[in-house]
């Protein structure tokens, strides 16, 4: 048996898959914020999963990033060279406001009086200027000790090139003060510039010791209920680590959460045959686009969270403020806006009558008909239109418009916003959406899947088996994943695959032992190299992947081929008879795991009727009217059950809306697949 | 009401910043130098077919104001009848582009459904451009001597690239690699952008694209007018110094403004301002009217992206031939006035509006460069940083603390390693300067303090004319310190500067100082907690927290002494 929780802000989610019949059971249960394992628990009771029986538990936590985005994590000393106390507090010293001059940065996670220096100072090659001077560093590390810190993190200046000091500045902690939980920033980034490198080895650091508290404690709840399986954590970058891994670099599970979502679109795409997928995930407040090309997530080697930059391997998963709890308000020039401030859980939408004023994106739809007030997640929350309408009425009058066109403008305005989000992960990174297929979940990403396909010319969109579950199903096809790499720069077209292949054979070693002790043998170990390249006097790079790890000059052509056509195909332009130049290797070990099979869905009768739960009149703001909507139970569908629109299909957690001319056809594994209606022009 | 709903308008404003977005990562994803990926030394925009603004990205506010200018007399010099599908145009004339001649404008017009329909502009820095001196200029007598002028060369004639004109770039060019590798990501962002308006024509429709444009413009406008009804009416005056012109480095250039506010105008008047100079200050009218416009922003409409509507209320004088107006053939290099002037409307209008505008800031953005040639390789290398400032301290609270000036928000520092890794030095030291914030209620931001160490001869230029006068306080606040460039520290040859090019030997040394942001308010009315605060994270030392906060703090047990600090606050 194969057991996956997603902790989210709200809820917990529980999947249980039995291995043997292909069959998943979900539910949820709310998030104890207090004592998360709680939830976690919780959910293993109400589902009814048997610790014994539990093979592989697979685990995703928003815990890192909430300790981040309310400043509740450890209290971390930074260390660096001498000279340079200043360089995380400083940070990159610019701002995104253009127009603010009291413009005030998000606090820092470290204060400037926890900021140390220890003599020591390297140049660019990694050649020592200062050596490290061990007493003052034992010094500081006694001061860090007095001043009651948690955690450190180290970043020395060019340490990504040479870490020996960095590690000995680890010895004198482990001396002075082994109580300490220490980052070293070249362990989680070999990449130039001191800021982002230390922004990385601070965060790690600041989210460690309740990483850790964390997760010993579920272990160890868990253990003492019978468990003997295997425990992995959803990483950043894709794929899992295990719980070992996990306790040491947390940085990696930033974004552990939303990526399950990813990685089970990527299993889906495979499984339906649709190697190019958009995913996004419309949570309460806010909505999570990504993009999987053949079958695999596109990954940044930086992404910044809160203003925070973090430089290791991260899918690339772009996230605005726009969500169910979203609210809507007029600006002063007397235009509708929606976001990015969100009603959140508590007091939620209007309509949830726990004392919410705003309209938000759930009010609006619950006013234009997408919603059904009496089949609320199944039922299980009352809603009161009233309430919504009153609110609404409100907000209509300071537009001078009727209550329904303010609705169905929210909704327009949300799906717009939602568009622009897929644009910039997809047509900003060269991908066009037509060669996509939407894969849309969360508690209301159902809701606008076929708008936005439409708006940017997708052709289909599916809606995965329990959508609202979708990231923590995503989470049991993980393999695991560790990431290395090396920064070694050479001109591609005179490459000398010696050096080259040396490298890759020492990252490969790396590789196959961490994999060894995760407990992998050789046959179920994959190796994927690839390099980061660019042109002669460009500082960014694209990373292409290699046909192997033992290169000869013959695979030259082939690569410097790939390159010229992943920068034409991410910037729209290549230099054909510019030098290449080969920045960083990189290899990622990958320690398959079985693959669990889904089960079919049993097929449908095509009679539709039997599942048809009457109809509903929708808002529509380019008609001005009310249109009928049939509405359908999607549990009663069967695979190859044939849908035309409008209509709606309500399960317990989502409502999937499709509109006049698009075709809904349900999938052999439950998937709901809209062939999107466009106008011919 | 217009005809079209304003949802519609909403959607199609939406895509427009999207696009303006896109181009700014295209741009610096893949760009040559650090003047452009690490430092954002670029501003762009995407305009309508009358040149007016409809969406930029963040990158430096006083390009992007400029590149209005920039655009409007390139096109009315080339013909809007002359512009065709596929044409890019480079202007680096700078009475146009109103900035010097190595922020070159790349401008490409924007066509859908057979008709024109806007444009892109870009402006960046290049590296070097047929200049007199290698890095920067600071002692030009006339424009000759700034660059290769271009007034809107078409350097792609309808999609074809003009390769006469790519060898005539190539052969003025110190650095003639770097600079095309620089220029085809600018092309091609601008390209960028193009493609994404053409797009959004075409779904949308001429018809519904010109009405939405219009309604942005109107919304735009109703934002400032919102806004400007709540200030109250009245004329204000300020003047403040500029260090010198570069030739002249004994008198200091006034910059004078009166600034009126009517119930429906915002009216900037430069007259009275210094005369023409003979050095690199005078600033290109465009320049004048793009910083003045950054203030106007600033003041109504900080939290909403601009457009051209937003402008509408305001109204720039400045009398040709006077420094804040340039007439050809001034020098105009340094355009260093540029950062001030926003500071000195705010100064205007901190006597009317004490609850509403910042003290001063750092007042310059500290710019530093080093120029020479590699010892490994021989080649040339051009690295640059600017350094942030302290804001100025305002009634709602702290001036922030190391933030670039305001006139370049998007703009990054050098990193210490990317600096150390491009060029022959090293840096020394990176810190805030303590004490560096005006006192007060509500305390002025720190500069900071960057040193370098040459490794090889090369050549040092410091961008800086903000350093004889202190960046001001407000309402009992204090001033703060200004900021200073010390070359060769601590020797006999020690010089506390601005703006020189020196040439430096091997081992020597040159400190970068940038200013603190003013005070504002009575600071011994602010929270003796707070002060201890301050001391204790270092912005503020234990002899400051006395003499000028009359707080008195204890070092050892970072307590304040209640006692000792009634009696002096008494």
């Amino acid at each position: 048996m194969r057991v996956s929780v997603d902790v989210g802000g709200t809820f917990t989610d529980v999947i249980v898959l039995d291995e043997s019949s292909g069959q998943i059971q979900l539910d949820k249960v709310a998030t104890t914020p207090a004592n998360p394992a709680q939830g976690v628990l919780d959910g293993f009771q109400k589902v009814g999963a048997q610790t014994e029986a539990i093979e592989y538990f697979v685990h995703g936590t928003t815990l890192g990033i909430n300790a981040m985005l309310t400043r509740t994590g450890a209290k971390v000393a930074f260390v660096t060279t001498k000279g340079f106390r200043d360089i995380y507090i400083l940070g990159r010293t610019d701002r995104e406001p253009m127009y603010d001059f009291k413009y005030k940065k998000p606090k820092s996670l470290v204060p400037r009086y926890l900021c140390y220096e220890v003599e020591e100072r390297l140049n660019y090659k990694g050649q020592v200027l200062s050596p490290f001077n061990r007493e003052q560093a034992a010094e500081v590390a006694r001061a860090i000790q007095a001043e009651g810190v948690e955690s450190v993190a180290v970043c020395f200046l060019h340490s990504y090139v040479n870490p020996d000091h960095e590690l000995a500045m680890a010895e004198v902690f482990a001396e002075v003060a082994p109580e300490l939980s220490v980052t070293l920033s070249h362990q989680l980034s070999r990449v130039y510039r001191e800021y982002e490198r230390s922004s990385t080895t601070v965060i790690d650091a600041y989210i460690k010791p309740i990483t850790r508290t964390y997760l010993t404690r579920l272990n160890d709840e868990l253990v003492a209920g019978g468990f003997g399986g295997n425990f992995l954590m959803t990483r950043s970058g894709g794929g899992a680590m295990t719980l070992e891994t996990a306790k040491e670099e947390p940085a990696h599970l930033v974004l552990s959460g939303p990526a399950g979502g990813v990685i089970g679109g990527a299993y889906l795409g495979n499984l339906i045959n649709e190697p190019n997928l958009i995913t996004i995930d419309m949570g309460g407040t806010s909505l999570d686009v990504s993009l999987i090309a053949e079958n695999t997530p596109t990954i940044e080697n930086e992404q910044v969270f809160q203003l925070l930059p973090i430089s290791i391997p991260t899918i690339d998963i772009h996230t605005i403020g726009a969500g169910g709890g979203s609210i809507a308000w007029v600006d002063e020039g007397g235009h509708l806006q929606v976001g990015p401030k969100s009603a959140g859980a508590d007091p939620g939408p209007v309509c949830y009558s726990k004392g919410g004023q705003d309209i938000t994106f759930t009010d609006a739809a619950l006013l234009v008909g997408y919603l059904d007030a009496e089949n609320f997640l199944g039922g299980e929350i009352d809603i009161s239109t009233a309430l919504a309408e009153e609110a609404g009425q409100k907000l209509a009058e300071r537009l001078g418009m009727s209550v329904l066109d303010m609705a169905a403008g929210v909704i327009s305005i949300s799906e717009a916003k939602m568009a622009g989000a897929v644009r910039v992960i997809s047509v900003e990174r060269g991908y066009h959406p037509k060669d996509f297929a939407l894969c849309a979940f969360g508690g209301g990403g159902a809701f606008v899947a076929a708008n936005i396909s439409r708006e940017l010319g997708i052709p289909r969109a599916i809606i995965p088996p329990g959508p609202g579950n979708f990231s923590a199903l995503g989470m049991l096809m993980v393999d695991v994943v560790h990431d290395y790499a090396r920064t070694h720069i050479t001109d591609l077209a005179e490459l000398d695959p010696v050096p080259v292949n040396a490298v890759f054979g020492e990252l490969a070693d790396g590789g196959r032992s961490a994999l060894k002790s995760d407990g992998f043998d050789a046959d179920s170990q994959q190796f994927l190299p690839s390099a980061e390249m660019r042109y002669r006097g460009q500082e960014h790079t694209v990373n292409i992947p290699l046909p192997s790890m033992s290169l000869s000059t013959d695979d030259i052509p082939e690569i410097t081929r790939r390159f010229h056509e992943a920068h034409e195909q991410q910037y729209g332009h290549s230099m054909l008879g510019d030098p290449i130049e080969i920045v960083t290797l990189r290899l990622r070990a990958v320690g398959i795991l079985p693959r669990p099979d889904l089960a079919k869905v049993a097929a449908g009768t095509g009679n539709i009727d039997a599942a048809r739960k009457g109809s509903r009149q929708v808002y529509l703001r380019e008609l001005g009217q009310h249109q009928e909507y049939q509405v359908y139970d999607r549990m009663k569908l069967g695979a190859g059950d044939s849908i035309d629109g409008p209509a709606i299909i309500e399960e317990p957690s989502s409502t999937t809306m499709i509109h006049r001319g698009d075709v809904l056809t349900v999938g052999e594994y439950g998937e709901l697949s809209i062939d999107i209606f466009t106008e011919v022009s | 009401m217009s005809k079209l709903d304003s949802i519609t308008v909403q959607v199609i404003h939406n895509y427009l910043l999207s696009a303006a977005r896109e181009m700014e990562r295209n741009l610096m994803r893949t760009s040559y130098s650090t003047v452009i990926y690490e430092i954002r030394d670029f501003g762009l925009g995407i305009y309508d077919d009358q040149c007016r603004l409809l969406a930029e990205a963040p990158g430096l506010a006083v390009f992007t104001r400029g590149n209005d200018y920039g655009l409007q007399k390139t096109v009315e010099f080339i013909g809007k009848e002359n512009m065709e599908p596929g044409d890019l145009l480079l202007t680096s004339y700078p009475y146009w582009s109103s900035a010097h001649p190595l922020d070159v404008l790349a401008i490409s017009p924007i066509f859908a459904l057979d008709e024109l329909v806007g444009y892109t502009a870009i402006k960046q820095h290049w590296l070097d451009l047929g200049q007199k001196d290698a890095g920067y200029i600071l002692d030009s007598v006339d424009v000759f001597q700034e660059g290769l002028l271009m007034p809107g060369v078409k350097i792609y004639k309808a999609g074809q690239l003009d390769q006469e004109i790519v060898n005539l770039l190539r052969f003025n060019s110190r650095m003639p690699d770097r600079i095309i590798g620089d220029m085809n990501a600018q092309i091609s962002a601008c390209r960028t952008g193009e493609r994404r308006v053409s797009e959004l024509v075409t779904r949308f429709g001429l018809d519904t694209y010109h009405e939405a444009i219009e309604a942005i413009f109107d919304h735009g406008e109703r934002l400032a007018r919102a806004r400007l009804s709540e200030l109250p009416n009245g004329t204000w005056e300020a003047e403040d110094w500029a260090d010198d012109d570069g030739i002249d480095r004994d008198t200091m250039l006034k910059l004078k403004v009166k600034v009126t506010i009517t119930d429906d105008e915002f009216i900037v008047d430069w007259s009275g301002s210094n005369p023409a100079t003979m050095g690199p200050m005078n600033l290109p009218i465009g320049l004048t009217e793009g910083v003045t416009g950054l203030a106007f922003k600033g003041i109504t409409t900080p939290d909403t992206p601009a457009n051209f509507g937003n402008y509408r209320p305001l109204k720039v004088i400045a009398p040709p031939g006077e420094m804040m107006h340039a007439i050809p053939p001034a020098p105009t290099f340094t355009v260093w006035a540029a950062l001030l002037a926003p500071e000195v409307i705010l100064k205007a209008l901190s006597q009317g509006l004490s609850d509403r505008v910042p003290a001063c800031s750092g007042g310059d953005v500290f710019d530093i460069m080093g120029v020479g040639l590699l010892p490994d390789t021989g080649l040339p290398w051009v690295e640059a940083t600017n350094e942030a400032v302290g804001f100025g301290a305002h009634a709602g609270g702290d001036g922030e603390d190391a933030i670039m000036h305001l006139s370049e928000p998007g703009c990054r520092n050098n990193p210490v390693e990317v600096l150390e890794s491009k060029a022959p030095w090293t840096i020394d030291t990176y810190r805030i300067r303590p004490d560096s914030g005006g006192p007060g209620l509500h305390r002025g931001g720190v500069g900071v303090m960057r040193s370098y160490r040459f490794l090889h001869p090369s050549g040092f230029l410091s961008l800086v004319k903000k350093t004889k006068s202190a960046p001001w306080g407000m309402i009992g606040g204090g001033d703060a310190a200004p900021g200073k460039v010390i070359v060769w520290p601590g020797t006999e040859k020690e010089e506390i500067t601005g703006a020189v090019n020196y040439p430096m030997a091997v081992g020597e040394v040159v400190e970068n100082y940038s200013g603190g942001g003013g005070g504002w308010g009575d600071p011994f009315q602010r929270d003796p907690q707070r002060v201890l605060d301050d001391v204790r994270d270092g912005y503020v030392t234990v002899q400051s927290a006395r003499e000028h906060y009359g707080v008195v703090i204890d070092p050892q047990n970072w307590a304040v002494d209640e006692g000792a600090t009634a009696a002096l606050r008494t």
